[in-house]
């Protein structure tokens, strides 16, 4: 592999590809220089004549003015011959020319300048903070005759970063080159090689390089290192005040929902209840549930003009915006996570184990207490920790229902967008991050690996009873009234669109519809079409990934793992800052187009993908990937013929969510919109913002019906799964 | 169809993996040697976990040796990908493609190879027929009995023709019967298209039966190569006699050596054996080597051993009579024990051995 000869080769080839490539960059530098130079000099030219009666000092200010990227010094009087008198612009000019005219190159320019002859100085010469070219050059009166000397400062700050912009393509150049190059000559499958170099890009460039340009401006003032922007957040009171309140909603929400969650996820699995599909449908629903939705109908129920408050309870001075609508509709929204997540939990406890202590006699409510609680525990703390996180996350709910109350997300959004502070915003998403990360790594590495070791097995098929009848009631009752509460929601939004004037004019009418879609047609085309685009290359990306992550080893695999989880964990406003803050500079413009938004939703969804095609993975057998290599298939027929089909499941469940989150996106996705790429769910944000909730009820009620369709598709593709049985290993 | 098959040469093969629990290293091949000549069929045999599985998935491409080269034909194969290298495995899971009918999974590699249509068709019939399955072709692998789907994985090696067949434990997961079935039908296969094989088996009676000649592994290295009956009968040391068949080791002291024989003392008797090519010495501690079949029992006090006769065990055409004496347990073999006196249970007899049968080793 680590031939002499093929070494040899290789830095002799590279050494030459590095001495080209300099070759042709400073080529392209020294002509962009001349250019500039004969441009520069052009302008000296161009301005080299004064009438001599001229007010010097307007004339000077004026040329300044003229031109942007000039200023100018006058000297009046022939060096040599008479005393010059300075004119300059401005104060700045004056001070530059006293600082520097003893130095050798004005000596030289002055001279040259006596000579009839233009001079450029030789050396850096700094000012107001930039670098510039400086140009001595006579300055002639009507008669052509020298009067005086014009010392011309032009600021060629531009063409330094032209320059950067330049060098960092000439390294970018000989860096990929030789990295190609040392794949396909010294490893072993350079394919391979390529795939994981690949990713290691994709994830360097989208998910690594972003946040570090978050983080980095947080640390900047005016171009240089500060702490100014910290100390601005952790002492301004309204910042602090986001910050507690994103806490405390949090706090909420997670507590409640778990208790909700907890409560069906314990009737499902440890009571005999009728319906229990029905139910546990009802209780999954809200997961899939666009944004905005739930808020919307808790408005046109609660809001100002709400349907019970206002209509039914007349009451004129409630409000629903602020801590105790929010926590409301968090919790319907999200109470399905800790259901989801505790139901699993309760299952999979070996309901003997309840038996055993029944026998012993004791209580049903002390076995509860005693056995079923303690076991369930990790589960249970697993799941609030999973609300928490989602709760500080959620940007939607808060953006039209907080009203005065501060919470992060939304205040990082007003920074951003409202008020141009760039660096406050991403400090307040960054802020975010730690109690959200915090949490995702406990509930990671601690109470998953926790709920391992108290969970026996599979799951018991026979229940015991271990509530007595009242309780039972109790339990029923209150899981009609959420179902019931949550059907109504709803239906609201349903009903909401097809009524002329929510809270004064309840007429049946098909305007909304009309209106709605003819406004929304646009964002809806667009939203559709981005997350058609984005869906399968998220999806064989994911597959892919999966595939190199199980299968192979390479250095930096455990890195690159944690790299593709990242953006399951931060939350969307942060991605979308720093998305917003890397990609609207060289080298990578792509801020306003179509790509930026795609990509996002590729990286955003891309860990869930990676999850189950990791999964999935585990359960096939190597052998199977190994035998089609070994008759002669590459790493990309083996992905294509074997490993994608064995995957469909997997495939096409990452690819309905893919298609799913991407169309129902809002906090990352709001900073990344422009007016030619629009994106439905803010639309929808600005009609209730504009108080048009028919219309915003139409926009959800058409984002349900898709949402549902794709689902249903899903089901019914991985339902179609005859000839593929695996091979467990 | 048969093309040149090539030879397969490893030279100095090492491989050393990363303990995946701990910081420590496991050296799963140990410096092995062995040219292996076109169209022979060789065994790997060891006990488990002496690197015969990792042997072979280098040859094959799946690891990188750590050291040393694999050249096939000609050419040096050390460091390419298996798609890239002219093996084909069979595996003990068999990995037959689950998503794919028997015909699909056949045709696979000549798919990849861009043989026509037509021509796919036929020789996946053909071999299908080769292997017995020609009726199965349109089935999914997962409603094929084991057998079957070992057929299965065998007809998608050499329906490519590859220049070496690997074989990993192909027969593990089949009942006895079944397993000696396919062994004969592999034997045949393989030497009706003349290919090189690798077979790794930790049975010796699957290696004694199937080998042009057997490689004994133990702990990552070679320790003895041969024919099987050059193995059987002349094993270089205690382990290699232990683990290719039954055997009994008997102390003794070696009294001299000629060039055909060599003159052992057990206790106070004197034995004339053949002389295998072995390194023992004059003077030194040996033991006799004897196999079931190279003893008898006779009357006690007239063989070379007394001992008691524990148990006989009755297989038709032999009897296998386990006989307590002070050296241990012995194991003698009668052949057509309906000629032959049988002792009872509990007889105190005489062990006499076969010095032409026998061999000394050195006692180690
Ligand atoms: N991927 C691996 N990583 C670490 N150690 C390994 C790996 N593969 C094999 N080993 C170790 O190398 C040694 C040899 O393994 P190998 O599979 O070659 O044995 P084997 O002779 O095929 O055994 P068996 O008859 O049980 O299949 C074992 O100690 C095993 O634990
Ligand atoms: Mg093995």
């Amino acid at each position: 592999m680590f031939s002499k000869k093929k070494v040899y080769i290789y830095i002799f080839v590279l050494l030459i590809v590095v001495f080209l490539d300099f070759w042709i960059f400073s080529n392209i530098k020294s002509t962009f220089v001349k250019i500039t130079n004969d441009n520069n000099k052009n302008i000296v030219t161009l301005i080299d004549t004064v009438h001599s009666e001229t007010d010097y000092n307007k004339w000077v200010k004026d040329i300044s003015a003229k031109y942007e990227n000039l200023s100018i010094i006058y000297l009046n009087g022939v060096p040599g011959f008479d005393d010059l008198v300075t004119y300059a612009g401005s104060e700045e000019s004056l001070e530059f020319y006293q600082e520097n005219s003893e130095s050798k190159d004005f000596q030289n320019g002055l001279e040259y300048a006596s000579y009839s002859e233009i001079y450029k100085s030789q050396n850096k010469f700094i000012y107001d903070g930039k670098n510039i070219d400086l140009y001595f050059s006579p300055v002639y009166d009507e008669n052509e005759d020298i009067i005086g000397v014009g010392i011309y400062l032009f600021d060629n700050s531009e063409n330094e970063s032209f320059f950067n912009l330049l060098n960092i393509f000439a390294v970018g150049i000989i860096i990929i080159f030789a990295v190609i190059m040392y794949i396909s000559k010294f490893t072993r499958d350079p394919v391979m090689s390529y795939i994981i170099l690949g990713l290691f890009i994709i994830v360097g460039i989208f998910v690594v390089y972003p946040l570090y340009e978050a983080v980095r401006l947080t640390f900047i003032k005016n171009g240089v290192f500060s702490l100014e922007i910290w100390k601005t957040i952790l002492t301004t009171n309204q910042y602090m005040e986001a910050f507690w309140g994103s806490m405390k909603l949090g706090l909420m929400t997670a507590t409640i929902s778990t208790l909700v969650g907890f409560l069906f996820a314990f009737t499902l699995s440890r009571t005999t209840v009728k319906g229990k599909k029905f139910i546990s449908t009802m209780a999954t629903l809200p997961v899939i549930s666009p944004p905005f939705s739930l808020t919307l109908s808790i408005i046109l129920l609660f809001g100002n003009n709400g349907l019970i408050t206002k209509q039914l309870l007349g009451m004129s001075n409630f409000s629903i915006y602020g801590l105790g609508g929010l926590t409301l509709v968090q919790t319907m929204g999200m109470f399905p996570i800790a259901y989801l997540t505790m139901v699993g939990v309760l299952q999979s406890i070996d309901s003997t184990l309840e038996d055993a202590s029944l026998d012993l006699n004791a209580s049903k409510s002390r076995t509860f207490f005693k056995v079923t609680l303690p076991l369930a525990a990790p589960g249970i703390l697993s799941a609030w920790l999973l609300v928490f996180t989602n709760s500080l996350a959620d940007f939607a709910n808060p953006l039209i229902l907080s009203g005065s109350y501060k919470v992060l997300s939304v205040e990082a959004y007003i920074e951003v967008t409202g008020m141009g502070r760039l660096g406050n915003g991403a400090a307040l998403s960054l802020l975010l991050l730690l109690p959200t990360v915090t949490a995702f790594l406990i509930q990671r590495f601690w109470v998953s690996k926790k709920s391992f070791v108290t969970v026996t097995g599979k799951p018991s098929g026979r229940i015991t009873e271990l509530v007595s009848k009242p309780v039972k009631i109790t339990l029923n009752t209150l899981i009609i009234l959420i179902i019931v509460f949550l059907i109504g929601l709803y239906g609201t939004i349903i009903a909401g669109s097809f009524v002329k004037n929510w809270g004064i004019d309840y007429t049946f009418t098909l305007d909304n519809f009309r209106e709605a879609l003819q406004r929304g047609k646009e964002a809806i085309g667009d939203t559709v079409t981005l997350a058609t685009v984005a869906t399968p290359i998220a999806g064989i990306l994911a597959m892919l990934t999966a595939l190199v992550v199980v299968r192979k080893k390479f250095p930096g695999k455990r890195l690159m793992e944690i790299l593709v989880m990242v953006p399951f964990a931060i939350p969307g406003t942060l991605i979308g800052i720093s998305y917003i803050l890397a990609f609207n500079k060289p080298p990578i413009l792509i801020v306003g187009t179509a790509f930026i938004i795609v990509i996002n939703y590729v990286i955003r969804e891309l860990p869930v993908g990676v999850e189950s095609g990791v999964a999935a993975l585990r359960q096939i057998d190597p052998s199977i990937e190994e035998a089609a290599s070994d008759l002669g298939a590459d790493v990309p027929t083996v992905f294509r013929t074997i490993v994608l089909p064995l995957l469909r499941p997997a495939f096409i469940s990452s690819l309905s969510y893919t298609f799913v989150r991407s169309m129902t996106a809002v906090s990352a996705v709001i900073f990344l919109i422009s007016a030619k790429w629009y994106h439905i769910t803010v639309l929808i944000y600005n009609f209730s913002e504009n108080l048009r909730f028919g219309y915003a009820s139409v926009l959800a009620t058409t984002l349900i019906v898709i949402v549902l369709l794709a689902f249903g598709l899903m089901r019914l593709l991985v339902r179609d799964n005859k000839n593929l049985e695996k091979t467990i290993n | 169809m048969i093309k040149t098959s090539a030879s397969v040469k490893l030279e100095n093969i090492t491989k050393v993996f990363k303990d995946p629990a701990g910081k420590g290293e496991v050296t799963a091949v140990n410096n092995v040697n062995y040219d292996i000549k076109p169209g022979e069929l060789i065994t790997l045999l060891g006990p488990s976990g002496c690197g015969k599985t990792t042997t072979l998935r280098m040859i094959a491409g799946f690891e990188v040796p750590t050291g040393g080269k694999i050249i096939i034909g000609n050419e040096d194969v050390t460091q390419l990908p298996p798609n890239k290298r002219d093996t084909a495995t069979v595996f003990q899971s068999y990995g037959l493609f689950p998503h794919m009918t028997v015909f699909e999974n056949v045709a696979y590699g000549l798919k990849l190879r861009k043989v026509s249509k037509s021509e796919i068709e036929e020789r996946v019939i053909k071999t299908l027929d080769m292997v017995g399955l020609k009726h199965l072709a349109h089935r999914s692998p997962s409603r094929l009995s084991g057998g079957q789907q070992q057929r299965v994985a065998l007809a998608r090696s050499i329906i490519v023709e590859p220049s070496v067949l690997l074989l990993d434990e192909p027969l593990s997961n089949l009942d006895a019967l079944l397993r000696e079935q396919m062994r004969v039908e592999i034997r045949r296969i393989q030497k009706s298209l003349g290919i090189t094989a690798v077979y790794v088996t930790h049975d010796r009676v699957e290696a004694m039966s199937l080998s042009d000649r057997v490689v004994l592994m133990n702990a990552g290295k070679i320790i003895q190569t041969g024919t099987p009956s050059e193995i059987y009968e002349s094993p270089d040391s205690k382990f290699v006699a232990g683990f290719i068949g039954k055997v009994a080791f008997l102390d003794a002291e070696v009294k001299e050596i000629s060039d055909d024989f060599v003159t052992v003392k057990l206790q106070d008797k004197i034995l004339k054996t053949h002389k295998f090519s072995s390194d023992v010495k004059t003077g030194e501690p040996a033991v006799i080597m004897c196999r079931p079949e190279s003893m008898k029992v006779v009357e006690e006090n007239k063989g070379h051993i007394n001992g008691t006769v524990k148990t006989n065990v009755y297989l038709g055409n032999s009897v296998e009579s386990f006989i307590d004496t002070e050296h241990g347990e012995i194991l003698v073999q009668i052949d057509n024990p309906s000629q032959k006196k049988i002792y009872t249970e509990g007889a105190k007899v005489g062990i006499e051995i076969v010095p032409e049968l026998s061999k000394v080793l050195r006692n180690n």
